[in-house]
C-alpha cells in the first residue's frame, strides 16, 4: 500500500466510524426500541463507532510516523495494509458482534476485534523499532552507502 | 531480490502471524466447545446446587436490577441495614387483649417486648432477625427455642401495616374472632414456626431440616423470592456458561438445558412455577418436605411433588375433617376465595390452555421482569388488553361501544364482569383468577356466594342482577329458585355485610369503598359501612374503617358542616380499642352520617346476625 493511499483510507475510516455516530445520535433522539431497550447493543455499537474512529486516526499518525521514520519499504508497505486492516476489524468486530448479538454475549463476529487489534499493535511495535537501514535489500544498502 | 522478497515475508510473518494464531486458537476452542457434549443439551438439574442471584448479575444484569426491584426480592430479609425494616421501633406500644407490646431499638436492632397489662413478667421478649413482607405489610421473626431448637425461628404476633402505616396485630390480620382477653395463647395465637410454615414459600429453595430429635436445621439457598426460585437450581448453568465461547455459540440456542426459561414453557408447566406458591396443595411426602424440602424443579411438572387444593380435596390421614377445612376456601360452585389460591383459579378457567404454544398460563398476564413491581402485570396487557389479546372486541360486539358486548360501554372493563373481586387476601378484596361470565340468575334464592354483577350495582338485589341481564342479551341461567325472604330487605352487598360469612362481610366492605361501586352515593355507603365498625372480627373492622377513610376523602360523601368531625372520628378510632371506646367513636359517627341500613328495622339486623353467627369461619390470611 502506497503512503498516499494509506492516509487516504485511514482519513476515510474516521469519516466512516464518525458518520456512524450520526446514526447513533439518530437512533437515541427517535427513541429506536432497538437501540434504546438494548443495553449490550447500545454499549457494542458504542465500542464499534469509538475504536474504529479512534483507531482511523491511529492510522493516519502511523502514516506520517513511516515516512519521517523513513521505515524501510519492505515493512511500511505491509505495515500499512496490516494497521489499516487491523482498525477496520476492530472497529467492524464490535460493531457486528453488537448487531448479531445474543442474550448476554456480542455474537461471534466480535473473535475477530482481538485479531485486527493484534495487528495494530504489532504494525505500532515494528513502526518503532525497524530502522531505516534494517533489512533493506543489498542493492539499496550498497546504494545508501555509495550515497554517503 | 530474493532477500527482499525474503524480508517481507518476515514482514509478513511478524505482522500477521498473532492475529493468524489467535484464529487458529479460536477456530480450536469453538471446534472443541461444539463437540463437548457436558456444553450442550439437558442435564439433571435436581442435583444442581443453588448459585446465588449475585451469580447471575455478571450475564443478565437488566433481569437482575428488575427483579432488584420486586417485593419477590424483599419477601424476606435479614433485619440490620436500615431499608429494611419498615416499622419505626421507636417506643412505640400496642394495648390488646389485656397484653402490651412495646417495640424499640430501632431498624438496626429492633425489638420486641410483650408484658401483661396488668402488670407482671414478660410474656415474650425477642429481638428481631429477619422481616417477611415489604408490600402490603411486614412481619418480624425472631429465633426463639420453644422445643425445635436454637435454630428455631418464629413469627411475632405483631406487623406493620405499610399503607396506613400502623401496627397490628396479627389476630386482626386473619379472619376469625377476636379471642379472649387477658389469655395469652389467644394473644399468641399467630406465634407460628417460620421454619416448616413461612420458611417454605418466602425464601428459594428452602430445606427445612427437620430432625428425628425434633429440632431444626433450616437452610434457604437465598433469602426471598430469588432468581432461581423460578429458574432452578443455577450452579450447573454458571458452569457450563463460564466458557464465553459457549455462550456465544448458544447464543441462538433457545433450549439451554441446564436452566428453566419460565418464557418458553408451556403454559401448564410454567404455571406450576407460580402455582408452587400461588396456589395452596398438598405434598405427595409431607415427612420428605419438612427435612428436605418439596424437591420441585422448576421447568418441570408441579404435579410431580404435590397436588393443588380444590373444593373437595382431603388428606388421607383425615378425610372427613381436611375436607371440611380445605372447603371454607371455596364458594359453592369450587372457585378458590382466599388469595394463595390463583393457581387453581386458572386451572379452572376456560381460557386456560396447558400445552397450547402461548396460550393463557400465568406468564400471559404476568412479568416478573416487568417495569412496574406492583402485581407484576405484563407491560401491555393492562386492563383489557390482556382479554383482548386473543378475543376479538369486534367479534364479541364491541364492549366499549354502548349496547355493545356487556351492555356497558366502556365504563366497565372485561375484569369487573370476568374476574371480579370475589377473593379475600391481605386485609382486601382481590380479583378473582378463575375467569368466568357474570352468572346472577344460577345464585338466585342463595346467600353463600357473591357475583359479579351486584358487587358494583351495590343498591341491587340479585333479582335484579339476574332479570338485567337477560335485558342487555346475556346469556345465563334463569332462576330456578324463588328469591330468598331477606331479599326484599336490602341490596345483595348489604345482607352479605350484615348477614354473610366473614368473608362475605369483607368482600361487601371492600365493594362499598370501591371506585367502581354504583347506584348508592358514597354518604349512603359510609351510613352502611359504619355498622361494619361493630363486627367482632378485628380483621373486618379494620377494612370497614379503612373503606370509610376512602369514602370519606371523596369530596361529596360528607356533608361539609360534618367533614371536619368525621375525619376526627375515623382517626381516633382503633379496630384494636376495647368495645367501649369504639363505640364512642362509632355512635359519634353515626350521628354525623345517618342511620345505617336496618336502623328503622332492627329486628332485621339482628335475623342476620343471627345468620351469621351460625356460619363462624376461623380462616387464613
Amino acid at each position: 500500500m502506497s503512503p498516499e493511499r494509506h492516509l487516504r483510507l485511514s482519513v476515510g475510516l474516521v469519516a466512516v466510524f464518525l458518520a456512524m455516530g450520526l446514526w447513533l445520535e439518530a437512533m437515541i433522539g427517535l427513541r429506536l426500541g432497538g437501540w434504546v431497550d438494548d443495553e449490550l447493543r447500545r454499549e457494542f455499537l458504542r465500542l464499534g463507532h469509538a475504536h474504529g474512529g479512534l483507531l482511523g486516526l491511529v492510522n493516519v499518525a502511523l502514516a506520517y510516523a513511516l515516512e519521517r521514520l523513513r521505515t524501510p519499504a519492505a515493512w511500511a508497505t505491509r505495515v500499512r495494509v496490516a494497521a489499516w486492516l487491523g482498525a477496520l476489524l476492530v472497529g467492524v468486530g464490535f460493531v457486528a458482534g453488537g448487531l448479531l448479538h445474543g442474550p448476554t454475549d456480542p455474537g461471534l463476529p466480535v473473535l475477530v476485534v482481538p485479531a485486527g487489534a493484534l495487528m495494530l499493535v504489532v504494525s505500532l511495535v515494528a513502526t518503532a523499532l525497524v530502522r531505516p537501514g534494517d533489512l533493506a535489500p543489498p542493492d539499496v544498502a550498497a546504494r545508501a552507502s555509495e550515497q554517503r | 531480490m530474493r532477500d527482499h522478497e525474503s524480508d517481507g515475508a518476515r514482514a509478513r510473518r511478524w505482522l500477521y502471524g498473532p492475529a493468524i494464531a489467535w484464529f487458529a486458537l479460536v477456530g480450536l476452542g469453538l471446534l472443541a466447545t461444539a463437540l463437548d457434549g457436558d456444553a450442550w443439551g439437558s442435564l439433571d438439574r435436581s442435583r444442581s446446587a443453588v448459585a446465588g442471584s449475585s451469580a447471575c448479575r455478571s450475564c443478565h444484569p437488566a433481569a437482575y436490577e428488575s427483579w432488584r426491584r420486586t417485593y419477590h426480592r424483599t419477601m424476606t430479609q435479614r433485619a440490620g441495614p436500615p431499608e429494611v425494616v419498615l416499622a419505626p421501633f421507636a417506643g412505640e406500644s400496642i394495648d390488646y387483649l389485656g397484653f402490651r407490646a412495646t417495640l424499640t431499638g430501632g431498624a438496626a436492632a429492633p425489638r420486641i417486648v410483650i408484658t401483661p397489662a396488668g402488670g407482671g413478667p414478660p410474656t415474650l421478649e425477642a429481638d428481631v432477625v429477619m422481616t417477611v413482607g415489604s408490600h402490603r405489610y411486614q412481619q418480624y421473626l425472631a429465633r426463639l427455642d420453644r422445643g425445635g431448637g436454637p435454630e428455631e425461628v418464629w413469627r411475632l404476633p405483631v406487623a406493620w401495616h405499610i399503607g396506613e402505616r400502623r401496627w397490628i396485630h396479627l389476630n386482626a390480620a386473619f379472619l376469625e374472632p377476636e379471642g379472649a382477653h387477658g389469655d395469652a395463647s389467644e394473644y399468641l395465637r399467630h406465634l407460628s414456626r417460620w421454619n416448616d410454615n413461612c420458611a417454605l414459600c418466602h425464601n428459594t429453595d428452602p430445606v427445612p431440616g427437620l430432625q428425628d430429635s425434633g429440632e431444626y436445621h433450616t437452610r434457604v439457598g437465598e433469602l426471598g423470592i430469588a432468581c432461581e426460585a423460578c429458574h432452578g437450581h443455577g450452579s450447573a448453568h454458571v458452569a457450563r456458561h463460564q466458557n464465553p465461547l459457549r455462550r456465544m455459540l448458544g447464543a441462538r440456542d433457545p433450549g439451554d438445558g441446564s436452566i428453566a426459561h419460565p418464557g418458553r414453557l408451556s403454559p401448564g408447566t410454567e404455571s406450576g412455577v407460580c402455582g408452587r406458591c400461588h396456589g395452596n396443595r398438598i405434598s405427595a411426602d409431607v415427612d420428605a418436605v419438612l427435612r428436605e424440602g418439596d424437591g420441585f424443579v422448576p421447568g418441570e411438572a408441579l404435579a410431580d411433588v404435590s397436588r393443588p387444593i380444590f373444593l373437595g380435596s382431603s388428606v388421607a390421614s383425615d378425610p372427613e375433617g381436611t375436607r371440611a377445612l380445605f372447603a371454607q376456601r371455596f364458594w359453592p360452585d369450587g372457585t378458590p376465595r382466599l388469595s394463595a389460591y390463583e393457581y387453581q383459579g386458572l386451572l379452572l378457567s376456560p381460557c386456560y390452555q396447558e400445552e397450547a404454544p402461548g396460550g393463557l398460563g400465568c406468564n400471559h398476564c404476568h412479568d416478573m421482569h416487568g417495569a412496574r413491581p406492583e402485581l407484576q402485570v405484563r407491560a401491555g396487557m393492562e386492563g383489557d388488553a390482556a382479554c383482548l389479546s386473543c378475543h376479538d372486541r369486534d367479534a364479541l360486539g364491541g364492549g366499549d361501544r354502548p349496547g355493545g358486548h356487556g351492555g356497558h360501554g366502556g365504563r366497565v372493563t372485561c375484569y369487573q364482569c370476568h374476574m371480579p373481586r370475589t377473593t379475600y387476601g391481605l386485609l382486601q378484596g382481590m380479583i378473582s383468577h378463575r375467569i368466568t361470565s357474570p352468572d346472577p340468575g344460577a345464585l338466585v334464592g342463595r346467600g353463600d356466594q357473591p357475583d359479579a354483577c351486584t358487587q358494583c350495582h351495590v343498591d341491587r338485589s340479585r333479582t335484579w342482577a339476574a332479570e338485567a341481564m337477560a335485558g342487555l342479551g346475556l346469556a345465563g341461567t334463569s332462576p330456578t329458585r324463588a328469591p330468598a325472604a331477606v331479599e326484599s330487605w336490602a341490596s345483595r352487598v348489604v345482607l352479605d355485610l350484615v348477614g354473610g360469612d366473614p368473608i362475605q362481610r369483607g368482600l361487601a366492605t371492600h365493594a362499598l369503598a370501591r371506585p367502581e361501586a354504583t347506584g348508592a352515593d358514597a354518604g349512603a355507603r359510609m351510613a352502611w359501612l359504619v355498622d361494619a365498625l361493630e363486627d367482632e372480627y378485628p380483621a373486618l373492622r379494620w377494612m370497614a374503617w379503612r373503606a370509610l377513610k376512602r369514602l370519606a376523602a371523596e369530596p361529596s360523601a360528607v356533608a361539609p358542616d360534618r367533614r371536619a368531625e368525621v375525619t376526627a372520628a375515623l382517626a381516633e378510632f382503633d379496630t384494636l380499642a376495647e368495645p367501649s371506646e369504639r363505640l364512642v367513636i362509632i355512635d359519634r359517627l353515626r350521628a354525623a352520617l345517618g342511620a345505617g341500613a336496618f336502623a328503622a328495622r332492627p329486628e332485621r339486623r339482628e335475623q342476620l346476625q343471627e345468620q351469621q353467627e351460625r356460619v363462624i369461619l376461623w380462616i387464613g390470611e
